[in-house]
């Protein structure tokens, strides 16, 4: 099958440090339509790859390809546009926009639908676009918010907004960085349903997630990364029996013990 | 002194500079671009446009061009000329964040400014040229400066709606998603940097032309029209009128040029009693400028039509 994405021999230095990649690199690949857990201790690299992928940092060595074209060194708005979307650890969100702008603004680039006209034309397509917003909104909880100003919105509800904010590009490929943190557990049920029903339509997701209840229901597959190399990748039940991943990520008994529950 | 005379000054000039701060609320306002060089490009549009429509240089003339256009032919090249100034400084420096893209703009606004005072081929130096090509005329029994006052009004408005009708845009969202996380913006597509280059370039093309209609309206360019001052005058009246929203910026270039031009044409006994009220302007200049950015009563006003 025809990989979706194709990391080869990553590596990425910060101030002469290695952060990413070890000695030979990092490579993996992710199938179209799969739902990828990308777990690993803090400080391993995880956000660090995601930034790689979407085009925020450059490696210093090795090649990205995302459906076909060669990503390695292509400014994040040009990978975004190819339909690779990506939420950050640190919600980001347009502070002068309302809640609903947020979203909409997310879906006007010229060449999709929304152009400048001196018409207004754009009037008639925004109105659908709201539509789609109010829709998405109704699946991550935020249909009382929808003309709020961000500022008045929670950690959770900003997560959930720049979720929403990547929806509505209907992307390939979505990258969530730990998407549920400070998310309260009803938002995350709406989120873990928001996720299978748009992997059920065919979009590939890889999920950063310290959250491993809300995890392992929903992913296919895992890759385990310590201090930037790959250490294991497999399905949920080859990763629990894996007495690596167990030590290295895990760290020791009462971590695995509640990672079996 | 003339009231008249008073108003319809205010409210040529007014216009002129009004269509300038227009320029710099978009550039920096919704683009987050700070241009302390904004002389610069109006400027351009000035010197361009006396240029073409300058007929060839004799005599004692040391301008090696003079083109003797028809005026409509310089206006569009004043407003080409001061786009072209636009790609040649924005090009390289618009990668530049905030004070940094400050303070090579304003640079740039001083080397031309050197440029057009040391370089007596371009536009005689610091003489300047005189006797520009005024188009304007009488109309049948309504004098010049009417015309002039409602020529000058139509840029300004013009430019306002120009401007008004993009920035209602999604265009304009997006511009605002870009100055509020750049990064953000361009994790869904948007591309700062050539969405922060069509912006410099689109609102400097109205400066031109403000440029040419004040060359026409002083039948003079020379440098000392042109100076740094002029880019804080702008600045200033950016700030006065709120930079939120189209009409503060005209409101704070109406303010201050009325200020100056009430106090320039108040009837002194004597040249140190006008001296005093030249500098009182800048007191009053300066004291009012503390006190918007004291009270902020323009963001105070817009918060609460927002409420509403
Ligand atoms: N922009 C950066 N500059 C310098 N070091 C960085 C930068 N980004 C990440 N790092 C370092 O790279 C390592 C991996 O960080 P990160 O990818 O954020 O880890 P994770 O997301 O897995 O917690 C850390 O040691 C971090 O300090
Ligand atoms: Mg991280």
């Amino acid at each position: 099958m025809k990989k979706l994405l194709q990391v080869s021999n990553v590596t990425k230095q910060f101030g002469g440090l290695r952060a990413i990649g070890g000695y030979n690199g990092l490579s993996f690949d992710v199938d179209p339509g799969s739902f990828t857990g990308l777990i690993g201790p803090n400080g391993s690299g995880k956000s660090t790859i995601f930034n790689l992928l979407s085009g925020f940092l450059k490696p210093n060595s090795g090649s990205i390809v995302f459906d076909g074209n060669d990503i390695t060194t292509a400014p994040p708005e040009a990978i975004s546009e190819r339909g690779l979307a990506r939420t950050f650890q640190t919600p980001r969100t347009f502070s002068s926009l309302t809640v609903i702008d947020n979203v909409i603004v997310g879906a006007d680039n010229p060449g999709e639908r929304l152009r400048f006209s001196w018409t207004g034309k754009w009037r008639n397509q925004e109105a659908e676009l709201k539509h789609e917003a109010v829709e998405i909104f109704g699946r991550v909880g935020l249909s009382h918010r929808v003309n709020d100003r961000v500022g008045d919105l929670s950690g959770g509800e900003l997560r959930m907004l720049e979720v929403a904010r990547q929806m509505i590009r209907k992307p390939k490929l979505i990258l969530l960085d730990e998407p549920t943190a400070g998310v309260d557990p009803k938002l995350q049920q709406n989120l873990a349903d928001l996720l299978i029903a748009i992997h059920r339509k065919g979009t590939t997701i890889i999920v950063v997630e310290h959250n491993l209840h809300f995890l392992l229901d929903l992913v296919d597959n895992l890759l385990v990364i310590n201090r930037g190399e790959l250490l294991a990748k497999g399905s949920p039940e080859e990763i629990r029996s894996n007495p690596e991943v167990v030590s290295a990520y895990l760290g020791g008994q009462d971590a695995a013990q509640s990672y079996k529950n | 002194m003339n009231w008249l005379q008073v108003i319809l000054t205010v409210v040529t000039i007014g216009s002129i500079f009004s269509v300038v701060t227009l320029a710099l609320n978009l550039q920096y306002a919704r683009g987050g671009m700070i241009n302390f060089g904004v002389v610069a490009y109006f400027a351009a549009g000035a010197y361009i446009y006396a240029i073409f429509t300058h007929p060839a240089p004799e005599g004692l003339d040391q301008y090696i061009i003079g083109l003797d256009w028809p005026w409509w032919a310089g206006f569009i090249a004043a407003g080409i000329a001061s786009l072209l100034f636009a790609v040649l400084t924005g090009w390289p420096t618009l990668r530049l964040r905030g004070e940094y893209l400050a303070v090579t703009t304003f640079a740039f606004a001083e080397v031309l400014y050197s440029f057009l005072l040391n370089e007596r081929r371009i536009g005689n130096g610091a003489v300047g040229l005189s006797n520009i090509e005024r188009p304007i005329r009488d109309w049948g029994t309504i004098d010049e400066k009417y015309i002039f006052a409602i020529v000058a009004v139509a840029l300004m408005f013009l430019t306002a709606w120009i401007f008004r009708k993009l920035l209602n845009s999604p265009y304009g969202r997006a511009l605002d998603a870009i100055r509020d996380d750049e990064g953000a913006a361009q994790a869904i597509g948007k591309s700062a940097k050539r969405m922060r280059l069509q912006v410099f370039l689109l609102s400097a093309i109205p400066i031109g032309f403000a440029g040419a209609l004040y060359a026409m309206y002083m039948t003079l360019v020379s440098p000392r029209l042109f100076t740094a001052e002029v880019s804080f005058i702008v600045w200033i009246a950016l700030v006065l009128g709120g930079e939120r929203t189209i009409w503060g910026a005209m409101a704070g270039t109406f303010g201050l040029i009325l200020l100056e031009e009430v106090i320039t044409s108040l009837p002194f006994e004597s040249v140190s009693a006008a001296q005093n009220a030249a500098a009182m302007n800048h007191v009053v200049t300066g004291l009012l400028f503390i006190a918007v950015l004291r009270w902020q009563p323009f963001e105070w006003i817009s918060k609460k039509l927002e409420k509403k």
